[in-house]
């Protein structure tokens, strides 16, 4: 055994036999039906397994690092952008703006566990995380997460939306970078790699493989976006009404068709 | 439940792919892949149910990292495609339209794909201007020696000024403007699969077939960075292969009249003996480049080798022994142990003169 493992070991040895302990304890209670008891139980086994951990390998712990439930997480990433996201960019930018660490995997069942809950207790959460819509059959969207208190129009999704909401969400990014310059702070280097990735494909938003200049970036999407706004506009209004006519109050959330839990 | 789906069982079908089809058209006189072909037969696991798996397959690297540069050229609304598409196709900015026809309102259902797939297309070739640009994952339908089959939909169609091309996204890398010979053939040979399939949709709306084009654009990662990049491919002379070779095949109902009633290749419900007789009831046409293509490769080579076929030998070689089915008789019409019938005095009298001559060689 090395020396390392060796110095913590009475201290390891002590919070493994109360993490068994409590394990047992969680089981009883659970078996009892004292739902208060077992909450306060998993707590504290978090509270245990995470000084194990901490003892294991003693990490100069980054004190503001955000402990945000991943729905919040993801909240917060896709009130920055305002659009339907796919899981992979809201991963990206939760990293590079809240110094988040959410994976994609955990997104995959996300959007079924919010409708779960919200036909258990209906508009019970101040939003929920859900669906954009398919402007021609108000499907859900493969693979894009939006948030409910959004307006209708936003989350559905024409032909034209998905280039117009890559558009708009380049847009944001860069604004919300010059809020950060304008307020003395800086963006990481991170989110300026994507901004400029983003820029690379928008026309005239960046010059070769330099870095982006967000206002550059806000000028160029914008004249882009201005092409197809209208059409973008009059289509994701139009679904939008006939979504306001045609669905009930989950189905206009999480979207209409026979399997909406497979497409998530 | 028709013909073909007794022959499979109960599991479900596979779809044909570009790449199946243009391994069946590589060898058009093998009745029996284009059977289990038909059929949706899964020849992998048939083969080694029959103890005789593949000796080739796509590893699990390459088929996520195929993956994953597709969703790259993809992420973001198409938007490295729509980049590389205006510059190399001089594509206008507001042709940005995208529709994904992976599903319809949530259901795959193949015929309900489809029609939507037509649907999209018709509207797209027949409105004109912006009625829609890129077109992922259609779902096309192919006759394949009289029989209608589905195509796995690995691509995008795309629409530019009312001509439509194939989108056919890869994961081999484009180094200095040059990619591996053999991976660009093996992609112009499937891209031309779906050319050929996008134009038969197109004639059967009514829709003159030439607005889809012969050039494909190809999608690769530049260099050794994973930056998409692409390329137009010609591909002309695959199509007027692919649409010899089709030809050729052998009508799937005439191959189903010849078969014994009541047979079916279930490999659940049989033993891998039983499954082997009956795949056996259905000609092959064995020949080396099946090793290549082909998943019952190791199954087929063996019992050419017992029954001592010419086919082992080759294309070239069984050719041009016309007439003479086995080796043992090509052999014994060579030293004279065996009487050549009527028709086999001319290839006899061939056979004994490459006999002397070899034997003077190696005296
Ligand atoms: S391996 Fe067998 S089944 Fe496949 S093409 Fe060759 S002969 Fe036909």
């Amino acid at each position: 055994m090395g020396p390392l493992i060796l110095c913590g070991t009475v201290e390891l040895d002590a919070l493994e036999k109360r993490i068994a302990g409590l394990r047992s304890e969680i089981r009883a209670a659970k078996a009892a039906g004292d739902h208060a008891t077992v909450r306060s139980l998993r707590a504290e086994l978090r509270k245990t397994e995470r000084a194990w951990d901490d003892a294991l390998e003693p990490e100069p712990e980054p004190a503001k690092a955000p402990l945000l439930p991943v729905r919040e997480q993801v909240h917060q990433a896709l009130t920055l952008l305002g659009v339907p996201t796919a899981a992979k960019m809201i991963v990206t930018v939760n990293e590079a703006f809240f110094a988040g660490h959410i994976t994609t995997s955990q997104l995959t069942s996300l959007r079924r566990d919010e409708e779960k809950s919200f036909r258990t207790s209906p508009y019970a959460r101040p939003y929920y995380l859900c669906a954009a819509l398919t402007s021609e059959l108000l499907s859900p969207a493969r693979g894009l997460l939006a948030v409910s208190t959004w307006p209708l129009p936003s989350r559905i999704i024409g032909p034209l939306s998905p280039r117009a909401d890559f558009l708009t969400s380049a847009t944001r990014i860069a604004e919300h970078i010059m809020r950060l310059t304008g307020a003395g702070e800086d963006a990481s280097p991170s989110a300026y790699r994507l901004l400029t990735r983003m820029a690379q494909n928008i026309p005239g938003a960046v010059d070769g493989f330099d870095q982006a200049d967000p206002a550059q970036v806000i000028a160029a999407a914008g004249a882009e976006l201005a092409v197809h706004e209208e059409s973008d506009t009059d289509e994701r209004g139009e679904a939008a009404r006939r979504a306001e006519q045609q669905l009930n109050e989950v189905t206009r959330l999480f979207g209409a068709g026979l399997k909406t839990a497979r497409t998530a | 439940m028709t013909r073909l789906d007794t022959l499979r069982g109960p599991a479900a079908p596979l779809d044909h792919n570009a790449r199946t089809i243009a391994a069946l058209a590589v060898n058009p006189g093998c009745d029996r892949r284009a059977l289990l072909d038909a059929a949706g037969i899964d020849k992998q696991r048939t083969a080694t149910h029959l103890g005789y798996p593949a000796p080739f397959g796509q590893s699990p690297f390459a088929i996520t990292r195929a993956a994953s540069f597709d969703a790259l050229v993809k992420a973001n609304g198409c938007a490295h495609l729509l980049r590389l598409l205006r510059d190399t196709l001089d594509l206008s900015i507001s042709e940005a339209s995208y529709s994904d026809i992976s599903d319809v309102g949530g259901s795959d259902n193949h015929q309900v794909r489809h029609t939507r797939t037509r649907a999209l297309l018709k509207r797209a070739a027949s409105d004109g201007e912006g009625a829609g640009t890129l077109f992922d994952h259609p779902l096309l339908k192919l006759g394949v020696a009289g029989h209608q089959v589905y195509l796995e939909p690995a691509i995008i169609a795309f629409q530019i000024e009312g001509r439509f091309h194939v989108v056919e996204i890869k994961s081999f890398a484009v180094i200095d403007d040059q990619a591996d010979a053999g991976q660009v053939a093996a992609a112009a040979r499937q891209s031309a699969v779906y050319v050929y399939a996008l134009r038969a949709l197109f004639a059967s709306e009514g829709l003159d077939p030439d607005r889809v084009s012969h050039d494909v654009v190809l999608v690769c990662p530049k260099d050794f960075a994973n930056h998409p990049t692409a390329t137009l491919l010609d591909v002309r002379q695959q199509l007027a292969a692919l649409d010899r070779q089709l030809s050729r095949l052998t009508r799937i109902d005439r191959i189903l009249d010849e078969l014994p009633v009541g047979i079916t290749f279930d490999i659940e419900a049989q033993s891998p003996d039983e499954a082997a007789k009956a795949v056996s009831t259905v000609d092959a046409r064995f020949a080396p480049e099946c090793l290549s293509s082909c998943e019952m490769a190791l199954f087929c080579r063996a019992e050419a080798r017992d029954s001592g076929s010419t086919d082992m030998l080759g294309r070239t070689a069984r050719d041009e022994l016309g007439g003479v089915e086995s080796i043992p008789t090509a052999l014994g019409l060579a030293d004279d142990s065996r009487l050549p019938s009527p028709e086999q005095t001319e290839i006899a009298e061939q056979l004994r003169y490459v006999r002397r001559i070899y034997i003077e060689a190696v005296a």
